[in-house]
């Protein structure tokens, strides 16, 4: 779709827009950083002075040491703005990450993943739904939550928003809830993952289907595992492929209700969600199945992506704000949590039992 | 008067990628270390 040219009639300002972004790029690099000289300072000790220490991978430090930023000093306003450049280098770090797939395996693994996420979709909807009608919850939140948990997170409930004509407050709720539940499970998926012994292809297709938001199913997968990572990635990439249909079923769902005039283009409208990072990924993906790059090439692609996940993961700690989360209240949060649990564990026997059957 | 051409942050992230890909292609860095 061609994109709008927008001729601007606005004075120039002194300095260019991205130079106001790069404190908090600079902020995302330093802390990501950190994490990576933390973890190789330990690990140096420990062999320097014949100690087992547990290896703590970058990905924790870096949220960590974010997360002690935003919940103590906080972020400076001036580093705002770049730290919320977050998101792009989630996605940059994705499509980075299409090199070290063959297309024929993201077909493979893209279209049994598709399975997993079908059966995913249906029971989150249905979780949510019913478990923010029995709690009281206004339908429009109610919707929200089931987005949210169903889809991607953030970016679901921000998409949906508009279409069904929620309000912020709702937004704001909805993505308070997803936020606090994909922090928790950035601690808890990889200590069940680990005490189930699960294999890196179970645990990231869990991660990438169970965890909400991107960049913290991208982390859940990446502390259990490099292998894990990827296949959190591609669970968690399909997963946001569909977010147009489920996005367009509740804007017809909420247009009829209201009985206004639904979606009148619909293929128009399942491009505009479409994520469009995923094209990218599979962009890449093809060249490097038709050889376009030499193996020293796909790891300076692979270190490329670890660079742009190390900016990510600083920044998933210093968008996490506690206090503001709790002062969302508690009934989304508790309709959240109990529906999130349902699905982890849905999704976790699912897979559990994927893998006793087929061997994933 | 400004000529902005308005992208989304996913095409950027597309744009980005493959110039940086363009880049490690081309052999004009050398590696990217970890």
């Amino acid at each position: 779709m061609s994109q709008p040219i927008v001729i601007s009639t606005k004075p120039t300002p002194a300095l260019p827009a991205w130079i106001g972004l790069l404190p908090g790029i600079a902020l995302l690099a330093a802390i990501g950083y950190l994490g990576k000289l933390t973890e190789q300072t330990i690990a140096a000790y420990g062999k320097a002075h014949h100690l087992a220490l547990p290896n703590i991978e970058y990905v924790l430090w870096a949220i960590l040491f974010g997360l002690v930023v935003s919940n103590t000093v906080g972020v400076p306003r001036a580093c705002r703005a770049g730290v919320a450049t977050y998101e792009f280098w989630l996605k940059l770090g994705i499509v980075f990450l299409g090199s070290h797939f063959l297309l024929g395996d993201v077909l493979k693994l893209g279209g049994l993943s598709l399975i997993f996420v079908a059966i995913e979709l249906a029971v989150s909807i249905a979780l949510m739904t019913a478990l923010g009608t029995w709690l009281g919850l206004t339908p429009k939140l109610t919707s929200l939550l089931a987005i949210g948990s169903s889809i991607c997170g953030v970016s679901a409930i921000i998409a949906a928003k508009g279409a069904i004509e929620a309000d912020d407050e709702e937004a704001s709720y909805a993505i308070g809830a997803i936020l606090l539940l994909g922090a928790f499970s950035l601690f808890a998926f990889p200590a069940i993952g680990h005490a189930l012994g699960m294999s890196d292809h179970a645990f990231g297709l869990w991660a990438g289907l169970a965890v909400d938001n991107t960049a913290e199913a991208t982390a859940a997968g990446a502390l259990y595992s490099d292998t894990a990572a990827k296949f959190a990635v591609l669970a968690k990439t399909t997963r946001n492929a569909m977010i147009g249909f489920v996005v367009l079923g509740y804007a017809i769902y909420w247009a009829r209700k209201a009985k206004q005039q639904g979606v009148a283009n619909k293929a128009a409208f399942l491009w505009q969600k479409f994520p469009k990072f995923v094209l990218g990924f599979l962009l890449i993906s093809i060249l490097s199945t038709v050889n376009v790059f030499s193996k020293a090439q796909l790891t300076d692609l692979a270190n490329l992506s670890r660079w742009a996940f190390l900016l990510t993961f600083a920044g998933v700690g210093l968008q996490t704000n506690f206090g503001e989360l709790r002062r969302q209240g508690l009934r989304p949060l508790a309709v959240g949590a109990v529906g999130e649990f349902a699905i982890a564990g849905i999704t976790l026997a699912l897979l559990l039992g994927a893998n006793r059957a087929f061997g994933l | 008067m400004r000529l902005t051409l308005k992208l989304s942050l996913d095409w950027w992230s597309v744009i980005a990628a493959l110039g940086a890909a363009a880049i490690v292609k081309s052999g004009i860095l050398p590696h990217v270390p970890w």
